[in-house]
């Protein structure tokens, strides 16, 4: 139609920020969170317990069945992203997969911290949980989101690496 | 003077070549995760994510007010005080203000806790303060956050073509949400919807499906195992019977069009104001009917009424509904107080099953006191209308749901 104009253009952001190295990060990071999601699935949808270590696959229908189909989503995320990560679309999907396993695990982290302050005691008594019981409450065993987040934090690095790669190509032009 | 169309378009580009000027854009990480979260493939997952988040830390913030420190407060200070100062042990204003008590060998017994005092001073403001109040303030909270960082408008253009289906679109879902809160101002939130017949399913889905945050918190306190099932069985019945709604309700469902906002950071002095505001008109509009109906529902027990309704309906409840004849006065009493008939039902000794099917039916019945009365403010046919469909959907549903049991050798 006559007249008709876009008011601003798109246009894809491509500086070189991801380095082979990177893609070989996320791919791996990628399939181990995949098998965590499938774990925690598979450990909700059989009923049973599985622990190993520092490791503790939870069973319940919220953490292990929801919980564990989003860490799937997350795997699928970094996997389907890592290829030509230059590209501002695919980068955005493995921030993405590192948002879900940080909504994951920052749940299990805030769940942790309500769950050490008070005594729960319904009886009276100290209102306050202990401060051998509260550092008991921060022990391991930790479910797999929580042991991922600190390998999911990685993405910062890239973020802010393709933000000052921005600034300098935003500078220059 | 008057323009043709095309004269016009042109008139449009001089101003617009007069006066804007354009640049390249540089898509950021912002605007790439904006597009993921619409895009229904990566949208969905990321949505399944949030909403596992808002449900999660609602639980945890609420269990640690509510089970860590109300809970004691309650039961182990408050109610034996009361139990103690107030005047008339027995009489009809104790049982209606403290505790209702109960009879063994013939004589009075005080109640051990909050949830089974009955009372108006006890399980009324603890039902009101202990546990409701934590659970608005973390739901309030969250979906300011949500709305204010603009993850709302996504999602609901994500949702758009689900919700058409039952003869909504995408801004339904803020009505829905806010009725996770409190049904009154979901109820209020209908007014966004265009046309009669999206205001009406959409109010009659609230309160029918939506359970609000008082029975929310209570669920999470008595019956946290079955939680998922029950809010499973409420989505399913909700756009079941939307779906039905839109094919038998005449009028118009258009399409909307929305100003989806790029992801901003939010700021604190908003997201308070929002939230008081929220928390400040539910304690206004919602509590004294919390208060109220904690007192009428005392009354009627103690004059026999529910045990007379109950015993009158059981067969109701025992064949259509399959759930025990004991639980036919709580689901009685849910007229008034939906959080306390949830508390009574979580004592009665029936199978996960029933529970599941008890607590369904006390979510999908009657829309408490203040419910009622804003949908009433909204027009007395509309209110007529929901309550005739209401009534069918409880029987059909209900006995749905007892089908279903039945057929998979659980109920």
């Amino acid at each position: 139609m006559a007249g008709q104009s876009t008011s601003q253009t798109s246009q894809t952001s491509s500086s070189s920020s991801a380095s082979p190295v990177a893609v070989i990060y996320f791919a791996i990071l990628g399939i181990v969170t995949v098998a965590a999601g499938l774990t925690d699935l598979l450990v909700t949808a059989s009923g049973s317990e599985f622990a190993y270590g520092i490791l503790e696959v939870p069973n319940d229908l919220f953490r292990g069945g929801w919980g564990g189909l989003i860490m799937l989503f997350a795997g699928l995320l970094y996997l389907s992203g890592v290829r030509n990560m230059d590209d501002i679309h695919q980068f955005a999907k493995v921030t993405m997969g590192s948002i879900l396993i940080w909504i994951i695990a920052g749940c299990d982290i805030f769940a942790r911290i309500t769950e050490s302050i008070p005594s729960y005691s319904e009886e009276t008594g100290p209102w306050f949980n202990t401060l051998p019981g509260f550092i008991e409450a921060y022990a391991p065993p930790y479910a797999p989101a929580v042991l991922l987040l600190p390998f999911s934090l990685v993405v910062l690095y890239y973020i802010s690496k393709r933000a000052s790669g921005e600034t300098r190509g935003g500078n220059s032009s | 003077m008057k323009l043709s169309h095309e004269e016009r378009w042109d008139l449009i580009d001089m101003i617009s070549r007069e006066t804007v000027s354009f640049g390249a854009y540089r898509h950021t990480l912002k605007d790439a995760i904006g597009e993921l979260t619409i895009k229904p493939l990566t949208g969905i997952p990321i949505a399944i994510a949030v909403m596992y988040g808002f449900w999660s830390v609602f639980g945890s913030f609420a269990g640690f007010f509510t089970d860590g420190f109300f809970v004691r407060f309650f039961d182990a200070y408050w109610l034996p005080w009361l139990q103690e100062v107030f005047p008339g042990q027995g009489s009809f204003l104790y049982t209606i203000m403290v505790d209702a008590g109960g009879i063994e060998s013939g004589e009075f017994v005080l109640s051990s806790n909050c949830l089974e005092s009955f009372g108006v001073l006890t399980s009324g403001l603890f039902v009101a303060i202990g546990v409701v109040l934590p659970a608005i303030i973390i739901f309030y909270l969250t979906l300011a956050l949500l709305e204010d960082i603009g993850y709302m408008p996504r999602l609901a253009v994500l949702i758009d073509t689900m919700l058409h289906k039952i003869g909504l679109h995408g801004y339904a879902i803020v009505p829905t949400i806010l009725s996770l809160g409190c049904n009154v101002p979901g109820v209020a939130a209908t007014r966004i919807l265009e046309t009669k017949k999206q205001r009406f399913i959409m109010m009659t889905l609230l309160a029918i499906f939506i359970p609000c945050g008082a029975q929310i918190g209570i669920m999470q306190d008595v019956v946290p195992d079955l939680m998922g099932w029950i809010l499973l069985y409420l989505i399913i019945g909700y756009f079941i019977f939307g779906y039905i709604l839109n094919k038998v309700i005449p009028g118009r469902a258009p399409e909307f069009l929305i100003d989806v906002p790029p992801y901003r950071r939010p700021m604190l002095s908003n997201i308070g104001k929002k939230v008081g505001g929220r928390v400040r008109g539910f304690f206004v509009v919602a509590l004294p009917f919390v208060m109220l109906g904690c007192a009428i529902v005392g009354v009627l027990y103690q004059f026999g009424v529910i045990r007379f309704l109950g015993d009158l309906l059981a067969p109701i409840f025992v064949g259509w509904f399959g759930v025990p004849a004991e639980t036919a006065g709580p689901l009685i009493a849910a007229f008034l107080r939906k959080d306390l008939a949830v508390a009574q039902l979580s004592v009665i000794e029936m199978t996960k099953y029933q529970m599941i099917t008890a607590v369904v039916l006390v979510s999908i019945y009657f829309p408490c006191v203040a419910t009622f009365a804003m949908m009433l403010k909204e027009g007395w046919k509309e209110l007529i209308g929901a309550l005739a469909v209401l009534v069918v959907t409880v029987f059909a549903y209900g006995g749905l749901i007892h089908l279903i049991g039945k057929l998979l050798g659980v109920a």
